[in-house]
Formats: C-alpha cells, sequence, structure tokens
C-alpha cells in the first residue's frame, strides 16, 4: 500500500517539477545529458574529453555543427544545483594533460553546465544550455533496488554471495550468519558486525578484477558522507519465507534501515539526476569484463539489465513531454576503444550490441532511438602493423600505463610499447551464454591468459602550443556528440 | 569455436617488424571481415531506375550505320587524296597532310569522348558505392570513397580548403556511413549552392523567353538549348566533365526519368503549381506558358542533378522544386508571392 501511494506521490512530484522546468526550457532550450556507466567505465574522462572538445573546439569532423563554424563557442557556466559540487574539470584536462594520469575514480557527485552559443540552420543566434552529472558507478547499481523489498533483495544477494566464484570470499560473512537469528531482539552491535562483514565481502568482490563486483547496495562500497549511518548499517538475513518480521526483531530492523537506504539514499539520487534526462550515454566497460573472462562479462551484462530497466525511455508527445520527460536518444559506447586496431572495432559494437540486446530492444519499442558505437573519449595510442609469422597483426603503440603486466613483464609507465590485444571472438552468442558446463571447468582463468588481454595505456603526449592546449585525439567521440546533441543544434 | 582467434602479443617499439602506416589491403585481410552484400543502388537512390532494354538492337543499328559512313568516308577520303597526287603531286601531298590531321584530330575527339563517357561512368558507381556505405558502414569502403572523391574532385577549384581538411581527416578513425556525410558536407555542399543557382537562372531565362518570343518554334529550340547548357553547366560543376556524347547522354536519361517521374512529381507539388500557374494566367496566357517551360526546366535541372552528383542526397537536403518555384514566381511575375510550403530555403537558393 505504501509503496503505491509513495510512487504516486514522487509521479507527482516529478511531473510538477517537469512543468515548472518547462517555462525556463522555452527560453533557455537545455538538454539534460545523462552519462550512464558502471565505475571504471570512463564517465570522468568522457565528460572531462567532451567539455573540452566543445570549449576549445575540438577536432570533431563528424560533428556539424562545429565542423560547418555555427558553434561560435562555448563556456562553462554555474549549475543550477547549488547542492552540488562542481564537476572539477580544470583539475582533470590537467591531469590528463600535464601529469599524463587518468582521473582517479569519482567519489563524489558532481555536476556541470556548458553553454552553447552557435547559429541555427535559418541564422538566428541560439544557446543551448548541456548539463551533465558525474557520480560514482558504484551508485547505479543501487537502482534496481528502487522496486525491491528487503526480502527480495535479501534472498538476491545471498544466492549471489553463495556462487561458487563469490563464496570463498564471502566466508566470514556467511560464518557470521550463521550465528545470527533474524527473529531475535534486534542488537546494534550484531547488526554493525554484520554489515562491517558484508561490506568486506563487497569490497573484496570489487577488488577482485574476475568479477568486477557489480552487487549492491553501491553506497557500501562508496559511502560518500553517508558512512557510518544507520541507513548503511544493515546486511541481508536468511529469513523464513511466508513470515511476518515480528516487531523489535533484528528482521524488523534491517528492514527499516533498508528501507530507509532505499527512500532517503536511492531514490533522491535517481530523481535528481536520472529521472529527467534528456538524452543517454551507456558507457560500458567491455574490454575490462572481456580481459576478465565470460563470468565478468555475463555479470556485467546483469548489471546492466537491471540498471537500464529503471531509465524513463522513449519518445513522448508535447504532453508527454511536459509531465513524463524521457531520454528520447540512447547511445551505447564500448568505451577505451583505443586499447583495439580500429579493424576490431566492429566485433566490440557487436559485443556490445549482443550483451545490450535486452535494453535496445526496449528503447526501440518505445520509439527512442538507439546507437552503438566503440568510443574513446581520449585517444592514448596510435596504431601500427606487426609483420610476424602467419600474416600481420594489426596492433597499438603507446605508452603502458604503470603496474600494468604482459607476458610476465611488469610496466614502469616508461616504455612504449607496440601491442596485439589478441582477437575478440566474433561468436558473441557463446561468449554470453549461460554455458553451465563452461561454468564449471575453470575456463575463466583460460580465457584470461591466452585469449584475449589488452593493456592500460597513459593519457597520449600533446605538444603544447602557445594558443593553449591543442584538442585532445579521441575516437568517435565527434560520433557521439552529433548523435546526442547534434539534431539540438539544428 | 570453431574460428581460430590470434593470440595476444607484445612488442618492442624498435621492433624491425613493426610498421607504423599499415597497407590497406593485409588490413583488410586481417580482419576477416565480413562481406557484405552490395545493394542495387539504384533502388537505394530514390530516383527510379531506367526502363531496362532488352535487346539493344537499336544501339547496334547505329554503330553499324556510323561504322559504315566511316568506312565510307575513308575510302572516299583516301579516293580523292589519290586523285590529288595523280593530277599534281604536292597537291597530292597537301591533301595527304590535312586527311592525317583531320583523322588524329577525330581520333583524339573520340578518346575523349569515351574519357567524358567513362568519367560519367565513374560519377554514377561513385554514388552507388557511396549508397551501400551508407547503408553498410563500412570503413574501408568508405575510406577508398573519399579517396576517389578527393581525386575527382581534384580539378574543382573552391574545393581546395575542403580538400586539405578532408586529407586530414583521412587517418582518424571514422566510420564509412560518417566518412560519407562527411564528403558531402564538405565537398558537395558548396556545390549544391552553386548548383541550385544555375537551374534557377536557367528557368528564368527559359520563363522569360518564352513569355516574350514570337514564335513557337523560338520556345521549342531555346528551350533545348537551354536544357542542354543547363546540363553540361551542372555536369561541369560536379566534376563529371562529360564530353558533347555525354551530355547528349545525360539529356537522354534525364528526358526518360522526367518522363518516368514526371507524373509522381506533379503530384508533390501540384497546388503549388497550379496555383502559379493560375495566378501567372490569369495575368496574361503568354506569362502562364512562360512559367510552365520554367518550371519544366527546373525540374529538368533537379533531375539532372541528381545524375551528376557523385554522392546522393543523404544528410545534405535535395533541392526540391518548390525551393526553386518561389524564387521563379516571384522573379517572373515581380510581386509578393507567399513562400510555397513552410520548407527551410536553402542557403543559396536565391
Amino acid at each position: 500500500m505504501t509503496p503505491i501511494v509513495s510512487q504516486i506521490i514522487e509521479q507527482a512530484r516529478l511531473a510538477a517539477r517537469a512543468l515548472a522546468e518547462f517555462g525556463g526550457h522555452l527560453l533557455h532550450p537545455t538538454v539534460r545529458l545523462g552519462v550512464t556507466g558502471l565505475s571504471r567505465a570512463g564517465k570522468t574522462v568522457f565528460i572531462t574529453a567532451l567539455v573540452h572538445g566543445l570549449t576549445r573546439g575540438g577536432r570533431f569532423p563528424v560533428f556539424d555543427a562545429l565542423a560547418s563554424g555555427r558553434i561560435a563557442g562555448a563556456r562553462l557556466s554555474p549549475q543550477p544545483d547549488d547542492a552540488v559540487p562542481r564537476f572539477d574539470y580544470e583539475r582533470y584536462v590537467r591531469a590528463i594533460v600535464n601529469e599524463r594520469e587518468w582521473p582517479e575514480s569519482t567519489r563524489q557527485i558532481s555536476e556541470l553546465r556548458v553553454v552553447i552559443d552557435y547559429q541555427s540552420l535559418s541564422g538566428a543566434m541560439r544557446t543551448l544550455t548541456v548539463d551533465i552529472v558525474d557520480y560514482p558507478g558504484e551508485w547505479l547499481l543501487d537502482l534496481p533496488l528502487l522496486d525491491k523489498s528487503y526480502e527480495q533483495w535479501s534472498a538476491e544477494a545471498l544466492a549471489h554471495s553463495r556462487d561458487a566464484a563469490r563464496r570463498t570470499l564471502a566466508a566470514p560473512f556467511h560464518a557470521h550468519l550463521e550465528s545470527f537469528d533474524p527473529l531475535a531482539p534486534a542488537d546494534e552491535n550484531a547488526a554493525i558486525e554484520s554489515a562491517r562483514l558484508f561490506t568486506a565481502y563487497l569490497q573484496a568482490c570489487r577488488d577482485e578484477r574476475h568479477t568486477l563486483g557489480l552487487v549492491p547496495p553501491g553506497r557500501f562500497l562508496m559511502p560518500g558522507d553517508l558512512a557510518g549511518s544507520p541507513a548503511l548499517t544493515f546486511a541481508p538475513l536468511d529469513l523464513p519465507s511466508g513470515q511476518e518480521p515480528p516487531a523489535h526483531s533484528t528482521w524488523a530492523m534491517m528492514r527499516r534501515r533498508y528501507d530507509a537506504y532505499r527512500d532517503v539514499v536511492v531514490r533522491p539520487f535517481f530523481h535528481e539526476h536520472f529521472a529527467r534526462l534528456d538524452r543517454q550515454i551507456v558507457l560500458v566497460d567491455v574490454l575490462g569484463a572481456l580481459d576478465a573472462g565470460p563470468e565478468a562479462l555475463r555479470d556485467l551484462q546483469a548489471a546492466l539489465i537491471g540498471i537500464l530497466g529503471c531509465f524513463r525511455i522513449g519518445r513522448s508527445g508535447w504532453l508527454g513531454a511536459l509531465f513524463k520527460p524521457s531520454a528520447d536518444k540512447i547511445l551505447f559506447a564500448a568505451t577505451k576503444a583505443d586499447e583495439l586496431h580500429h579493424t576490431a572495432h566492429d566485433r566490440l559494437e557487436a559485443i556490445l550490441k549482443r550483451m545490450t540486446a535486452h535494453a535496445i530492444a526496449r528503447a526501440g519499442d518505445a520509439g527512442a532511438e538507439i546507437d552503438v558505437i566503440a568510443l574513446a573519449a581520449v585517444r592514448a595510442t596510435r596504431e601500427a602493423f606487426v609483420h610476424d609469422q602467419g600474416g600481420g597483426l594489426p596492433s597499438i603503440v603507446g605508452l603502458a600505463a604503470p603496474g600494468e603486466r604482459a607476458s610476465g613483464r611488469q610496466f614502469d609507465g616508461k616504455t612504449e610499447v607496440a601491442v596485439f590485444p589478441g582477437d575478440l571472438p566474433s561468436d558473441v552468442a557463446s561468449l554470453l551464454a549461460g554455458d553451465a558446463e563452461a561454468n564449471r571447468k575453470p575456463t575463466r582463468v583460460r580465457v584470461r591468459n591466452d585469449g584475449f588481454h589488452s593493456i592500460r595505456f597513459r593519457p597520449p603526449a600533446l605538444e603544447q602550443t602557445a594558443d593553449g592546449i591543442p584538442a585532445l585525439p579521441h575516437i568517435r567521440l565527434d560520433r557521439a556528440l552529433q548523435f546526442l546533441i547534434g539534431d539540438r543544434l539544428r | 569455436m570453431t574460428e581460430q582467434l590470434r593470440k595476444p602479443a607484445i612488442f618492442s617499439v624498435d621492433d624491425p617488424r613493426l610498421v607504423v602506416a599499415e597497407p590497406e589491403d593485409t588490413q583488410r585481410a586481417a580482419v576477416g571481415a565480413m562481406a557484405i552484400p552490395e545493394t542495387p543502388f539504384e533502388r537505394m537512390l530514390g530516383t527510379p531506375a531506367l526502363p531496362v532494354r532488352r535487346m539493344r538492337w537499336g544501339a547496334l543499328f547505329w554503330s553499324a550505320l556510323s561504322g559504315l559512313i566511316l568506312l565510307g568516308l575513308g575510302v572516299a577520303v583516301t579516293s580523292f587524296v589519290e586523285e590529288l597526287f595523280a593530277r599534281t603531286p604536292w597537291l597530292g601531298a597537301v591533301g595527304l597532310v590535312l586527311a592525317v590531321l583531320a583523322g588524329s584530330a577525330l581520333l583524339v575527339l573520340i578518346v575523349r569522348e569515351a574519357i567524358g563517357l567513362a568519367r560519367l561512368a565513374t560519377v554514377g558507381s561513385l554514388r552507388g558505392r557511396a549508397a551501400a556505405i551508407i547503408e553498410s558502414d563500412d570503413r574501408n569502403r568508405g575510406r577508398a570513397l573519399l579517396a576517389d572523391m578527393l581525386s575527382l574532385t581534384r580539378q574543382i577549384p573552391q574545393l581546395a580548403r575542403a580538400r586539405t581538411q578532408l586529407e586530414g581527416h583521412r587517418a582518424d578513425i571514422i566510420d564509412g556511413r560518417d566518412l560519407v556525410r562527411l564528403a558531402e558536407r564538405e565537398l558537395m555542399a558548396p556545390l549544391d549552392a552553386q548548383a541550385r543557382r544555375l537551374v534557377v537562372s536557367a528557368s528564368k531565362r527559359v520563363s522569360v523567353v518564352t513569355a516574350i518570343s514570337p514564335r513557337a518554334t523560338v520556345d521549342v529550340v531555346f528551350v533545348l538549348i537551354n536544357a542542354l547548357s543547363l546540363i553540361r553547366g551542372l555536369a561541369m560543376l560536379y566534376g563529371a566533365r562529360p564530353g558533347t556524347l555525354g551530355v547528349l547522354k545525360l539529356f537522354r536519361q534525364v528526358v526518360s526519368h522526367l518522363a518516368v517521374t514526371g507524373g509522381v512529381a506533379v503530384t508533390d507539388s501540384v497546388l503549388q503549381q497550379v496555383i502559379g500557374h493560375g495566378l501567372a494566367a490569369r495575368l496574361s496566357a503568354r506569362l502562364g506558358e512562360g512559367m510552365v517551360n520554367g518550371l519544366l526546366t527546373a525540374r529538368l535541372g533537379l533531375l539532372a542533378i541528381d545524375l551528376v552528383r557523385p554522392l546522393p542526397f543523404y544528410d545534405q537536403p535535395r533541392p526540391a522544386l518548390s525551393d526553386l518555384a518561389g524564387t521563379l514566381l516571384r522573379s517572373s511575375e515581380n510581386e509578393a508571392e507567399p513562400d510555397p510550403a513552410g520548407r527551410p530555403k536553402p542557403p543559396g537558393g536565391r
């Protein structure tokens, strides 16, 4: 009963906000660009490169408005939300260009507004405002929780932790769970201990590169300013089915905290930043998952399906646009495409297409426009060809990032190497199918060791000219821009 | 998995086997790229296909006849020169030299015409390839097309800057469809504007001359000559540079397209033509005729653009009769005519 009421209230609030903003948007057209991606997908780099390209007039031949000279200029402008930190664009640009380091992982939500002055095709001077939000990718994992009760989530989380691959990581948590009676009166210290062990298990999952740790709740991994609050002090329990929790029991307490987490932490995050998107780009680190093996790939796919199911997608009439805004263009991008030779990009796109087939079909039904590309917001490599025995190998050359290993060598971040990362499989279906047999055998290790192995590179060296920083090289960033906001700049 | 996947490998940068610029062919073989079936471009172009001729008896007849005439001419000249020799040797020598000169000039003419026709065929095949690339988004073929477009437009001076820019983008990783779009925007868009101007001025000329000409035969001859020069001008503009035969061939194609599409095109702009014609006709029957002829020339020009443009209209707006008709009506009637349809005006349209 209550969830329905609260949902209706939420919808009404959203509609009211959309209506209130509608008037403002008539005067100042605004695009809310949703940059969606799990952690390490490259959200921060994407936003930085995008803003840099727009404000500095990057090399974007496919982005019509810029290439044909209709964009007079783009500038950063004060963001609309006063309570949200500003996206630290200058620091990230410095990191990439001067120190040649990738920005460290995002811990905080932040926001940026770019105003583009352009001349429309009919000759009128206009402005377009683009609002972009950056946030820790871990938080995105929480979105599927919006529709789940504590009991549902608890059962799923426990089943997940008892998977063959994760069981060893979750052993301490399981041990604690054994000694824990959900029907007994609530004990704060036991709850804290349980939450601590559960968080440790989630951390272990994430640090283990094999599985990429795609397990909610995401704030446990990246708490922001909520660390230690009761909303973050809960854990799944072994619950008897078909029962109501007795008052003052551990179960009741955990359930209350889970509900608090969902309503106080997750729902505002979603509604503030994702419920009213105009355009969406979904960044997916397919190569990282491929490196980690088929299991990680399937995990990633499952997480994507869960997350993308939460978004409002589709074309709506003007009345719909007024009361129920939804993203009408969605771009799926396999990031870090510069770790492959361009001849392999088609296969990379095919893999991503297959992984997001579910979301693509749904978006297509809803009338949204979809595209799938291989993208590198900042291109760190150049291409080469190695004439090896048995035909040539299309390779890439770049400065390997410190700590990367390949064929028994560890790089110090100062050596340039040519890398052929291996062929991507063209048979995507069998790669992703829940092959029970393949699951039991330790295929993960085999694939990881000799099938495909990509290497991270440091950002490219740029020559600094007198009039500022030259544009960052990229792969298909212009195509992404053209797709996402090109039609709004006509 | 049955396919053979190559293993990862690492090389140092000073490895002698490393080549930074890779040859296109090896690269293509290396991908094991999927073969994309060629889609017949006529279907995607939006221009209706010419009626297919089954038996080329007509062509055979004309070829045989012209061969015969050429043969007869050759024999006649030979005997004439022999006659000259018989009369006076120096006159014969002069005759021989003249005959040789004429013969070699004819040869050059024939070669030039053949090259012109071949260039026209190239333009057609470029268009077909571009349409196929738009469908398949094939990167390698897009690059090849871009290179061919650059060499085709090398003779067009106003594209120098655009060509330089495109040369700069050739090494970038851009997909096939985007390459076509890029080539269209950079190379075709400036020409499109000029082509519109050509068509508009030709049809203006025709409508004015028709309105003031004393005799119907003068109209017909003028319309014909004007149409031929318009087609030639458009072909030159887009870099096709056809010879006389090429222009005639184009003219025949345009006219047969006009016969096929005439009905279709009438329906899409019939209203505005009726209004235009009605208004003009009310002023004067002459003026009305002029309008009709002018519109005919405009449509002919638009069809010719479709045939001589090396890329199909993909991202750039295709000039439509309604764009041009507005200009036409205004200019020939000298009175305020409401903008036909709410179409955005092309930048160079007026």
